[in-house]
């Protein structure tokens, strides 16, 4: 029996957090030591993200063994499913009522928005002033276009290597899969608008949306470095962009502490993908992840706590905004990020011009396996437009069958 | 008692004529001795064999009953755990995605294993001949075998990306390799090839090594007579060393297929299952050896249990293959 109550407290004086941004790790650790202190509990992070599946492995060896964290993040709604049996329904806590991007299923919240994240293509704005090119013509394909040929001829000028630093490499499928994929999605539509998700999802594909987005996935691959794009990881891509051999970047605000890193130090600000002929004046911007409270926690309440005061207290965003360079979710905290492109999604998002994230509404399976492939191809040049055309439209129509 | 013959004469002439505690003769004696090692045996086994269990031969099982079932191990609303027969086998062989892997194991393990072991009889050769520093090389040839497959992807990965096209930027006559058409890991052939470098360079060292042990112990006098009969090291290759180290071959041909089959870490990290490839119309990963493929199915397209099929099905014909390597080679090891 002592030992029983021993174990029993032992357990009680610990919360576990499994988290997918090993880049906020240090940080996080260092906020969860100091909150833990005052709230006598031991938090114990675990950190662990990347290609290849990211956490979901360790989550479901965790899950088996009977170990799941109390706290754990997940992307989106397929996620959400594969855990829909454990997560806790957040509806009533304090900090739903100053954010607008919570996880929110049935009309439910269920996720806690670890940050807010944004992209768009990431422009080099003193080479673009070097080469007259205004940043607010590039809204739609033909703007892109004129810019992209303008660029391609004045590559000794600029001392570049190529317009574009893209990557569609099977590895960095989650850029041409996942991000870019997601214009096809919800590029010109308004925020949280699923209707093109919905007919994708049942097999009905609108061609001439297609067609005008894959004119854009050829004029990304067109005018990309081939050596990037094809074999480039994702220091290769970032890297080009932040020493100043390419003008664009197809990245998000996470570029920002690696494009420091690199000492770039030229003026950098994010403009909307041109996936359409029509104008779309608007970047991509969302929660990456949100925080599940597992409701078998035996800490409900500690876990409950973590997060209000994680949103609600200085500590937590001076955390969140300084130490770790996030873009904070909640009305609440009035800190700024450094980072320029931070700053740049923040303008966006305070000017109400921004696209949802759909890409989560498909399965990994769908994304890593069938359409990253795909892009693969086209960005080889072993198939054509055309072709891509084809086996884009007959993927999602062999989705809807499964 | 036969331990007794191989002392010297002074030894046996002492325990001449006095009961040894240990002999046959004493029986009830005798009786909780054979009791007392065996449990001695057993208590020095017990850790490793609990181990074993608990890490091998259990999740072999549960693992093969998993895969008959529709286990998930995720909280998904309609998860319970159910039987679902044969369903996950017959999936997994309607999957073009499984059978290309299947295909391009296969082929990489027989290239891997050609290329490993020349590399590693042509080193071995070469350390056991008349060199200078031999040891240094035997190490230096070695070494690459300690460094995680992991690890080793990456630093080959930098240098089929960055250094080598480097090189063909700084040395004229190298141009081609600047060129980006010609990235090893841009196409599925040539990526198949750089995997088969990688994992040469990382196991010949290792083979090499089973391989200067067999050479080693040929008997010097088989080679004098050789050379007195005027052998050309030529014929003297054929006809003495490499008969002479059929055994070695057993279990060189064994590891390396082992271990190209189970190709993982190398194949992780140097190309991630790319660059894609087409198979009916439909484009694939073009390197996804089987074991990521089973790990893709596991933790991309989160099927446990199809994973688990198709592991069940990846042990068997494993160990089939195994089985009858091993068998040709004892049966070419008495032949020669």
């Amino acid at each position: 029996m002592a030992l029983l109550a021993a174990t029993m407290s032992f357990a009680a004086g610990k919360l576990t957090l499994m988290q997918n941004k090993p880049e906020i790790d240090a940080q996080l650790k260092a906020y969860a030591q100091a909150w833990g202190q005052k709230n006598g509990v031991t938090v114990v992070v675990k950190s662990i993200g990347g290609t290849s599946g990211g956490m979901g492995p360790q989550l479901k060896a965790d899950y088996a063994a009977g170990d799941m964290p109390d706290i754990f993040a997940f992307d989106g709604l397929e996620a959400y499913k594969e855990w829909e049996g454990v997560i806790l329904d957040l509806s009533n806590e304090p900090w739903v009522k100053s954010t607008s991007v919570a996880f929110k299923y049935n009309s439910k919240i269920f996720g806690f928005p670890v940050a807010v994240e944004g992209w768009g293509m990431a422009y080099n704005a003193d080479m673009l002033a070097k080469a007259g090119i205004d940043p607010k013509t590039l809204v739609n394909y033909d703007g892109y276009k004129k810019a992209f040929e303008k660029l391609d001829s004045m590559k000794a000028q600029l001392g570049i290597n190529s317009v574009v630093s893209m990557a569609a490499a099977v590895e960095m499928g989650w850029v041409t899969a996942h991000h870019n994929f997601n214009s096809l999605l919800s590029n010109g539509l308004p925020y949280g608008d699923l209707s093109v998700v919905n007919a994708l999802l049942a097999g009905n594909v609108d061609m001439q949306r297609l067609q005008e987005y894959a004119d854009w996935v050829e004029l990304l691959f067109k005018y990309a470095d081939k050596s990037v794009l094809l074999t480039g990881n994702y220091d290769a891509q970032v890297g080009a962009f932040a020493t100043g051999k390419a003008v664009f970047l197809h990245q998000g605000n996470w570029t920002d502490p690696n494009i420091k890193g690199a000492n770039a130090t030229f003026k950098m600000a994010f403009a909307p993908h041109g996936s359409m002929k029509k104008a779309t004046d608007g970047i991509f911007v969302a929660a990456p992840s949100f925080y599940a409270i597992n409701k078998e926690s035996k800490n409900l309440a500690l876990a409950k706590k973590f997060l209000v005061d994680l949103a609600g207290t200085p500590e937590g965003a001076q955390y969140m905004v300084k130490e770790a360079g996030m873009i904070p979710a909640f009305s609440t905290i009035k800190l700024n990020p450094d980072g320029q492109l931070s700053k740049s999604v923040q303008e966006w998002a305070a000017a109400g011009k921004v696209y949802s994230w759909n890409q989560y509404y498909f399965t990994g399976d769908f994304r890593d396996k069938v359409l990253t492939p795909i892009y693969n191809q086209f960005a080889a040049g072993k198939i054509t437009k055309a072709q891509f055309i084809d086996l884009m439209a007959k993927a999602f129509k062999d989705n809807a069958k499964k | 008692m036969l331990g007794f013959q191989q002392f010297g004469d002074g030894h046996l002439q002492n325990y001449k004529g006095c009961k040894w505690p240990f002999s046959m003769e004493q029986g009830g004696d005798n009786m909780t001795k054979k009791t007392e090692s065996r449990l001695v045996f057993w208590i020095f086994l017990a850790p490793v064999l609990i181990a074993f269990v608990m890490v091998m031969i259990i999740p072999f099982f549960l693992g093969t009953y998993y895969a008959f079932t529709n286990w998930t191990s995720s909280a998904r609303a309609d998860s319970t755990l159910k039987f679902v027969g044969l369903s996950n086998f017959i999936s997994s062989f309607k999957d073009p995605a499984f059978f290309y892997s299947f295909g391009i194991t296969f082929l990489y393990t027989v290239l891997n294993m050609i290329a490993i072991n020349v590399a590693a009889f042509l080193l071995a050769m070469l350390v056991t001949g008349q060199l200078k520093l031999k040891n240094v090389y035997r190490v230096g040839f070695f070494v690459p075998n300690l460094i995680g497959g992991l690890i080793l992807g990456y630093i080959w990965q930098f240098i089929f990306n960055n250094a080598i096209p480097s090189l063909g930027k700084a040395i004229p006559f190298l141009n081609f390799m600047a060129d980006p058409n010609n990235l090893m890991l841009s196409k599925n052939t040539t990526a198949l090839l750089a995997m088969i470098i990688v994992g040469t360079w990382q196991y010949a060292g290792y083979i090499m090594m089973i391989y200067v042990a067999a050479i080693e112990n040929i008997p010097q006098e088989l080679i004098e007579a050789s050379k007195i009969d005027g052998a050309t090291p030529w014929i003297r290759l054929r006809a003495i060393t490499l008969p002479l180290c059929a055994q070695a071959f057993t279990v060189t041909m064994f590891l390396t297929l082992v271990n190209s089959f189970k190709q993982f870490d190398v194949n992780v990290s140097l190309t991630s299952g790319g660059p894609s490839t087409m198979l009916f119309g439909q484009p694939i990963l073009g390197t996804e050896l089987l074991a990521l493929n089973i790990y893709n199915t596991a933790f991309i397209s989160n099927n446990l249990s199809i994973a688990q099929a198709r592991a069940v099905v990846f042990f068997l014909v494993l160990a089939i293959i195994s089985l009858i390597q091993v068998y040709v080679n004892k049966k070419k090891e008495i032949e020669l």
